[in-house]
């Protein structure tokens, strides 16, 4: 036991020191990387009840770069060559009009386990994670509206995460402890905390221990067989290690300062967007998810006063519903346009701007009057090889997973297939 | 499973072989005819000087038993099937030539690829499958444990039995330790309050007064509503108002409601939250709402039936279940103050009182019965007998675990049946139901309820699962104030426990010290006792001696298994689940491996109920049943087919099944049999009259009747298709894999696709034909669709049809006018090779005549599935010797079971 020990702690310890270079000690994450090639990073933004098919949806007959702007989308006009806009996607198994982030990212079917009322599968965010959080503190961050924000028409879930069972991961709600978490030391006791791994790694001892003694008189094949629960519980070990590694270990400068507590809305949203490029900045992560408000207190936030999902059901009488749907859709493209100004902006180690290196998705699963076709997205950044500047239209019933694998693959994540995904979008690659 | 013989059968047939026995291994080796065919089109380009494309092919040898001979292979096979060769400016291959050498070389391969990862004859170490998992927490606990979290095991082509396919990851080992957790608690408390009694009774005429005070409120909503839109309309009329009443007349096209949606632009009109509209959302659109009042009528007319004082009408649905219940009754437990508190986990039974009115249409008798109104599908549908005179009582027994946690899954509901499958679908029955009513709207009421009551059924019964027995007196009470047992009498119980879970085998020392470490440093981090014991036998059930099922046999020599494993095997076979007392009993003593010993406990277990858990599984997997739940059926287009008869159909299969087990009957019966095993609401969907009641039972078909046996089972029909559509092609490949052991290769990529069809009007069999004409789709489909449409006459549902239509539609799914068709369905045909049937009834009578390919797929089937290994070519003389004992007994059922487990290969390892 102490020889494996042993060994976990000095191959940690090798794994280790990437990230303490990394995290550098001095201002930010890549300053000491030198001219390193900076990582990819990956973000997912959704904003729940979708968009006003009359102004935010450009016209599907002009394709390629020379497509006009919806009024909806023109306060991202600055940025036009940097994103394209994606037609034609859905998720085939969606049926709630009332969830826009559910099953964005996962593709599952709801119903798709008989007997169970809620079912669920890992959203591509969490995929990358897997691969990209190895290098990182935090192997993904998931922000999330607060908790004001009623009728936001995102859908179950705790954030746009879900695991790789299916369950939802809890996201950070306040923008204020999103910054604690990312840049205040824990104040946690290290000798607690310690104790805490300690005995998570008395347990994984014990059944190793009934592993070895079963393990006794077994054959080749048996072996083999009993060798997937060692590697499992060395997993385990792995990540523990992994969590014992980041004790102590100073959290980055925090490039901004702390935000003030109580924001709602538009500046909630604001704080968020900085929040993220300040993780990605200073290499605290390399995925993140944003659950935008879009319920109640945003709307009230940007003047609005209607329900917001009465909002959505616009269609016969049009009026004032029809133009907070549009108000709110300009207010969300002004924010847009100002993350990826900040995106750009901001400076990587080895003097690239951080917008080529992250590749940004913008979008929900429905639109407007609960559609659940033609699921609205915006794609960004440089960080994936995604062609920019495109209105790009897709076969219709095209998964919205296929163009989450491609994304997947552009950011150096080799799944083979993600949640229904028939392939790749050949369509979006530059 | 793996229908291997068959498949070398009919190669070896091909390949010229005379004798169907090999000694030694078979091969798998393309039959030599085919080498013209290479010298022919393909060795001038493809040889050792001309390596074209770097493909030779002149060397190519014809047995197939190494890896890279198999990809050589393979590459030809795609490049015919992908028409990528012959070139476009060589000679074509001749169709005939083609579609031989297509057929052979696609089932060489997958008899090769079944060759080339054939593992021996040992099984590997298997983990216990996540329904393994389940019963075994079950007998040792005491507790029904979800565990949709754990991987279903399923999907790899084999049974979830073979070990070799049962994987671990640290998540799952991570869940098993928070399952285990879990279901300690629940079996603690659930020991805890065995003799709990909980009742709840719901007088339903309490929905009725519901309905009261909502026409109530109608009523005084519309006077209220009518009251605003004078006032708003007063104030329009006002002259000095004209000018901007003009313009917001304009703004909204003169709308009505529109206009006055506008009230607040209007100097003097009131607001609509004056006359108390006061919600969150536009308050006019309500005050529209309520003076439309749509349902006001059938609300009134419900208030006029005889019987609302002492019960409840199930009514069409006209109002969110919020506001009104009459559409269906739901009740969350533990949760509204209906039925507050907490419930414990356990057993309960649900009654409700009921009658029939008569105003239903006669099929309209049917309750259905579930949990979680939205999720949609129900849990069981029940049957209607009593009358307003003398109504009847229905007992629905039910499980409440304590581990749903959401609203929705503890929301229970029991509603008419097909009432709530899909909006579109009430919308259908509303208009229907209307031209019924005198008062133009509605649906007359079918159905009378009485009372609904929820009781527990206490535990005080039940023997102390052994987990629970091995604890002995260890306290189970989280807040138990008793002084903590001393630490030596903890030790003995976490012995007991593991000895219990590890199924016999001892924990070493080592092991005991770790798990008294982990509990004496949960009571150092102040932990209660009984909570801190609780954490250790967790890690008990996730230790690999519980997740695992162990023969150690430390050489590849094969070894007689020892009483005790046979014991293991013998009842993960047929309980899914690990040895009860008697049987571990009879195993110490080293009885069990006599003959006659084990043949009685075969037969004990096979009577015992817990063997449904193996019929079940066993035909779930057997017969592909997940396809059930892959398409959602058309209910507009099939609407006797609702949500609750689908779950009928579902029960019919296993229940067949299960009857056949239990009255040892021949499986032949699967192939054609004169009686069904049905209930009510099945026999009101075939239309065989007489059965009464919810239970299934047998029942005898009339000598002209397309039912009994599997391809007369709604069910399977509805496999067979996608909910909408029958698909030939589909039900003639699961006829040649589940009944005639014989399987199409797996469908090959890259087909090129027959677009020329889209859009022409064109029958199922004019469309199918096109198959035959390329050599890439005729290789398998002469086998495959000839069976197909001898299938034609049932319906995507099951329903039996003589005639069908096709309408063209365009890329938005349209039907468009003028291009449809309609045609008797001509059934007949000849299977590939073989005799000529001119309708279902002969091409069933020629499947029976197949009996023995039938028998040989159930054998390997329940070999895999009891082995827990891959049925291989070297099983040859144990699959046949299961056969031909069970055709002794005229292929009872049990026979195959008995001859499995009396067979040499279940006793070694």
């Amino acid at each position: 036991m102490t020889n494996r020990r042993h060994f976990l702690r000095s191959s940690k310890a090798l794994i280790a020191l990437p990230f303490l270079e990394s995290l550098g000690f001095t201002r930010f994450a890549s300053a000491s990387a030198g001219a390193k090639t900076p990582p990819k990073r990956l973000v997912f933004l959704g904003f729940g009840w979708g968009v006003t098919d009359e102004s935010c949806v450009p016209d599907r007959n002009i394709t390629g770069p020379d497509y006009e702007l919806p009024a909806g989308l023109k306060p991202l006009e600055a940025h036009k060559a940097d994103f394209s806009i994606v037609q034609g996607m859905w998720n085939q198994f969606s049926v709630e009009g009332h969830a826009g982030s559910t099953w964005w990212l996962s593709g599952a079917n709801k119903f798709g386990q008989p007997g169970q009322s809620m079912h669920n599968s890992i959203s591509a965010d969490q995929v990358a994670a897997e691969q990209l959080g190895m290098h990182t503190r935090f192997s993904s961050l998931q922000l999330n509206h607060g908790k004001v924000d009623s009728n936001s028409g995102h859908g179950e879930g705790l954030s746009m995460a879900w695991d790789r069972n299916g369950k939802p991961v809890a996201g950070l709600d306040d923008p204020v402890q999103v910054y604690h978490r990312l840049f205040s030391n824990d104040e946690t006791p290290i000798e607690e905390q310690k104790v805490r791994l300690a005995e998570k790694r008395s347990v994984l001892d014990t059944v190793m221990g009934n592993a070895k003694s079963m393990q006794r008189g077994l054959g080749k094949d048996d072996n083999e067989k009993l060798e997937e629960y060692f590697q499992s519980i060395r997993d385990i070990e792995t990540r523990l290690s992994k969590e014992e590694t980041w004790i102590g270990v100073p959290r980055p400068d925090a490039p901004i300062s702390e935000p003030r507590g109580g924001m709602v809305g538009k500046e909630e949203v604001r704080l968020m967007y900085d929040l993220l490029v300040a993780a990605f900045q200073t290499d605290s992560t390399r995925v993140i998810t944003y659950r935008q408000p879009s319920g109640q207190g945003y709307m009230e936030s940007i003047g609005a006063k209607v329900h917001p999902h009465d909002m959505s059901h616009y269609h016969s009488t049009r009026g004032e519903k029809l133009a907070a749907s549009q108000k709110r859709d300009l207010t969300n493209s002004g924010l847009l346009a100002g993350l990826i100004e900040k995106l750009k902006s901001t400076k990587e180690a080895n003097g690239s701007r951080l917008f080529d290196n992250v590749a940004l998705v913008y979008g929900s699963n429905i639109r407007t009057g609960h559609e659940l076709t033609n699921s609205p997205t915006l794609l960004a950044g440089g960080g994936a090889g995604i062609k920019l500047g495109e209105n790009i239209v897709v076969p219709n019933e095209t998964p919205l997973c296929n163009a989450w694998l491609t994304l997947l693959h552009g950011v150096g994540v080799k799944a083979e297939r993600h949640g229904d995904s028939t392939g790749l979008l050949k369509e979006i690659v530059a | 499973m793996n229908p291997i013989f068959s498949r070398f059968l009919r190669l070896a047939l091909l390949a010229g072989f005379c004798a169907p026995a090999w000694s030694g291994e078979p091969n798998a080796t393309m039959p030599e005819q085919h080498r013209a065919l290479l010298k022919d089109h393909c060795t001038r380009c493809h040889n050792a000087d001309r390596q074209k494309g770097r493909v030779r092919l002149d060397d190519l040898p014809f047995e197939i038993s190494d890896v890279e001979t198999a990809e050589r292979w393979q590459k030809i096979l795609n490049a015919l099937n992908s028409g990528e060769m012959p070139p476009e400016d060589e000679d074509p291959l001749p169709n005939d030539a083609k579609t031989e050498f297509l057929d052979n070389l696609s089932n060489v391969m997958v008899a090769a690829r079944d060759r080339l990862s054939d593992q021996g004859r040992t099984g590997t170490l298997r983990r216990l499958n996540r329904r393994e998992y389940q019963n075994t927490l079950r007998e040792l606990l005491g507790v029904e444990m979800p565990v949709g979290e754990l991987p279903a095991d399923t999907g790899s082509g084999n049974f979830d039995t073979v070990g070799s396919n049962l994987f671990m990851s640290a998540n799952q080992f991570e869940q098993y330790l928070a399952l285990g957790r879990h279901a300690l608690d629940i079996a603690f408390e659930r020991e805890l309050m065995a003799d709990e009694e909980r009742y709840w009774r719901y007088e339903l005429e309490e929905i009725s007064e519901k309905v009261a005070k909502h026409v109530e409120w109608q009523v005084d909503a519309k006077d209220r509503a009518e009251r605003w839109v004078a006032a708003v309309e007063a104030a329009a009329a006002k002259p000095e108002n004209a000018e901007i009443v003009a313009k917001l007349r304009e703004q909204v096209n003169n709308k009505e409601d529109n206009f006055r949606r506008l009230w607040a632009q209007i100097p003097g009109a009131p607001s609509p939250e004056s006359f108390g509209f006061e919600t969150v959302e536009n308050n006019a659109d309500k005050a529209h709402a309520a003076r439309r009042a749509y349902w006001l009528p059938y609300h009134q007319y419900y208030l006029e039936q005889p019987n609302i004082d002492t019960g409840m009408y199930l009514a069409i649905p006209t109002e969110h279940q919020s506001v009104l219940e009459n559409g269906a009754i739901t009740w969350a437990v533990g949760w509204s103050a209906k039925t507050g508190g907490k419930w414990p986990s356990g057993n309960y039974v649900i009654r409700v009182r009921a009658a029939l009115t008569g105003d239903g249409t006669p099929e309209r008798r049917f309750l259905e019965f579930g949990v979680n109104p939205r999720g949609s599908q129900a849990l069981s549908v029940h049957e209607v007998t009593g009358t307003m005179e003398n109504p009847q009582v229905i007992e629905i027994p039910f499980y409440f675990g304590d581990t749903d946690t959401e609203r929705a899954d503890r929301t229970l509901y029991i509603r008419e049946k097909g009432t709530h499958d899909h909006y579109t679908v009430t919308r259908v029955l509303k208009n229907e139901g209307a031209k019924q009513m005198e008062i133009g709207m509605g649906r007359p009421y079918a159905m009378w309820l009485d009372w609904l009551e929820m009781e527990r059924i206490p535990d005080s019964d039940r023997e102390t699962p052994p987990g629970l027995a091995a604890l002995e007196s260890f306290p189970l009470d989280e807040k138990s104030i008793e002084p903590a047992p001393p630490v030596e009498v903890v030790r003995e119980l976490l012995e007991g426990f593991a000895m219990e879970a590890f199924r016999g085998q001892e924990p070493d020392s080592t092991y005991l010290d770790g798990l008294i470490r982990n509990y004496q440093s949960r009571l150092a981090a102040n932990e209660h006792f009984v909570s801190a014991a609780k954490d250790s036998l967790a890690i008990i059930l996730a230790s690999p001696m519980f997740l695992y099922l162990t023969e150690p046999s430390p050489s590849p020599e094969l070894r007689p298994l020892t009483d005790i494993e046979l014991a293991t095997r013998l009842s993960y076979f047929l309980w899914g689940a690990q040895p009860d007392s008697q049987l571990r009993e009879l195993a110490l003593q080293g009885e069990l491996s006599k003959p006659d010993v084990l043949a009685a406990q075969t037969t004990r277990l096979l009577d015992d109920p817990r063997s449904r858990r193996f019929s079940d599984s066993y035909t779930y997997q057997w017969l592909g049943l997940d396809r059930l739940d892959f398409f959602q059926v058309e209910l507009l287009k099939h609407r006797r087919f609702d949500n609750g008869t689908k779950v009928t159909a579902r029960d019919e299969i296993y229940e067949t099944v299960d009857y056949l087990l239990r009255e040892n009957l021949s499986v032949r019966n699967l192939l054609r049999s004169d009686f069904v095993v049905i209930n009510a609401a099945l026999a009101e969907y075939y239309g065989i009259q007489g059965v009464v009641g919810d239970e299934f039972r047998k029942v005898t078909l009339p000598s002209d009747s397309p039912r009994g046996g599997l391809l007369g089972m709604a069910a399977v029909s509805l496999m067979g298709g996608n909910g909408d559509e029958t698909s030939p092609v589909e039900r003639g490949a699961w006829v040649l894999r589940k009944l005639l052991n014989d399987p199409p290769p797996p469908a090959p990529a890259n087909i090129p696709q027959l677009a020329r069809l889209s859009g022409k009007v064109l029958t199922t069999r004019e469309r199918l034909s096109a198959h035959q004409e390329e050599a890439q789709c005729a290789s398998c489909h002469r086998r495959i669709d000839p069976i197909g449409m001898g299938l034609e006459n049932f319906d995507a549902v099951g329903g039996w049809r003589t005639e069908n239509t096709y309408v063209v539609t365009d890329d938005n799914g349209k039907p468009v006018p003028g291009k449809e068709t309609t045609w008797t369905i001509d059934p007949s045909g000849k299977l590939h090779n073989g005799p000529a049937f001119k309708d279902y009834f002969e091409l069933r009578d020629i499947l029976v005549l197949k009996q023995d390919d039938f028998a040989t797929g159930i054998a390997e089937g329940l070999l895999e599935y009891a082995l827990g290994r891959q049925i291989g070519f070297r099983d040859e003389k144990l699959v046949n010797g299961v056969v031909a004992e069970a055709k002794e007994q005229d292929y009872a059922f049990r026979e195959f079971i008995h001859a499995i487990v009396r067979s040499e290969e279940f006793h070694t390892r």
